[in-house]
């Protein structure tokens, strides 16, 4: 499935992704993690940061081609 | 936890974790059975599992090098083309699409799940309900071959007649890879579940495992290296646990080798009736001796 709003969806999801990681990763977002006294939220920032990344190769899956 | 002891959880991991007959669940039910009294929540225990998953994981690297080489540049080579050209690129993006939903719902749902239902009663119940899974999966299968008019064939060729790893649709692989979470139930096996959602999706029973493996190494691999700062808490007796690490890698790469060559015309079904007869004869078991 080609479009290039979708690419674009995908890119904004990896944005999205990416702050979520770090607000992890910060101990800002304490939603859904085994320990809320800890100061970071390594797995739950590695795991977004992952998610972006997958988002990104989707999105340029995703791009029409003009050649 | 003795060096004995130790040893013991490693053979027994490595060769259970690729078996479809579930690592976690004899891990809970065995020492249970042998009251054996370390305790889980220890602070050393971590740490033992994360080196036996590193050494299963790394005993999967060695067996699969070849391929993770070509995988890994094929997903690389895929992601900055945007277009799949080769069955190899495919199989990179297939486990891709398949590791993520195991990912997301390990992060948030693993030690949950684990520490609500981490009781020899509950593993061993559910060891009997991943044999009954087993022998639906081969009932699928059987069914599909009636289908295919293939049930007269022999067992080979029956095979033949199924897909390779590489032709699995993208929704079967990420369906498969989100069926990886129900092994975070205790007695559910990883491999079990991947094997026979990659049967139903009509792979071939070699291919199954093939995929289920190559799905399992990420899932594992990341669980693993997540929690490696754990290692060095000054309390760990590194040497006990690498050495157990050691033999939980080498029984699985034992383990992989003999389920690949077993898998060209065998089937699920022993181990569906092995999980039905060790989950009902530990359920017993453990009643009595309560």
């Amino acid at each position: 499935m080609k479009s290039n709003t979708l690419a674009i969806g995908l890119v904004v999801l990896a944005v999205i992704f990416v702050v979520l990681g770090g607000l992890y990763y910060e101990g800002v977002l304490q939603i859904a993690v085994s320990d809320p006294h800890a100061a970071h939220h390594t797995t739950h920032a590695i795991l977004f940061t992952v998610l972006a990344v997958a988002s990104l190769v989707a999105a340029n899956f995703a791009r029409e081609r003009t050649v | 936890m003795t060096l004995g002891q130790a040893l013991f959880m490693g053979l027994l991991q490595g060769a259970t974790e690729l078996f479809p007959v579930s690592s976690l669940g004899h891990s809970v039910i065995i020492p249970s059975l042998f009251h054996w009294q370390f305790k889980q929540s220890d602070p050393t225990f971590v740490p033992f599992l994360v080196l036996l998953h590193l050494g299963t994981a790394g005993a999967l690297l060695v067996l699969y090098r070849d391929q993770w080489i070509a995988i890994i540049r094929g997903f690389f080579t895929a992601a900055v083309r945007g277009r799949i050209t080769t069955p190899v690129e495919r199989l990179a993006m297939l486990l891709m699409t398949g590791t993520i939903p195991a990912a997301i719902l390990g992060v948030f749902l693993e030690s949950r799940i684990k520490s609500l239902f981490a009781s020899p009663f509950v593993a061993a119940g559910f060891l009997v309900v991943n044999g009954l899974l087993l022998l639906g999966f081969e009932q699928l299968r059987r069914r599909a071959e009636r289908r295919a008019a293939l049930d007269a064939k022999p067992r080979e060729e029956q095979e033949e007649s199924f897909a390779q790893a590489e032709r699995i649709s993208f929704r079967a692989a990420a369906v498969i890879g989100a069926c990886q979470a129900l092994a975070f139930l205790p007695g559910i096996s990883r491999s079990g579940v991947t094997i026979g959602g990659a049967l139903v999706a009509g792979l071939r029973h070699q291919e199954a495992a093939r995929f289920s493996f190559l799905l399992a190494t990420p899932t594992i691999l990341g669980a693993g290296v997540i929690e490696v700062p754990q290692l060095f808490s000054s309390r760990v007796p590194i040497g006990e646990y690498l050495a157990a690490a050691l033999l939980s890698g080498l029984a699985a790469y034992a383990s992989a080798r003999f389920l690949l060559r077993y898998f060209r015309s065998g089937r699920l079904d022993p181990y569906g009736l092995y999980c039905i007869g060790a989950g009902a004869l530990s359920l017993v078991l453990l009643t009595f001796r309560a």
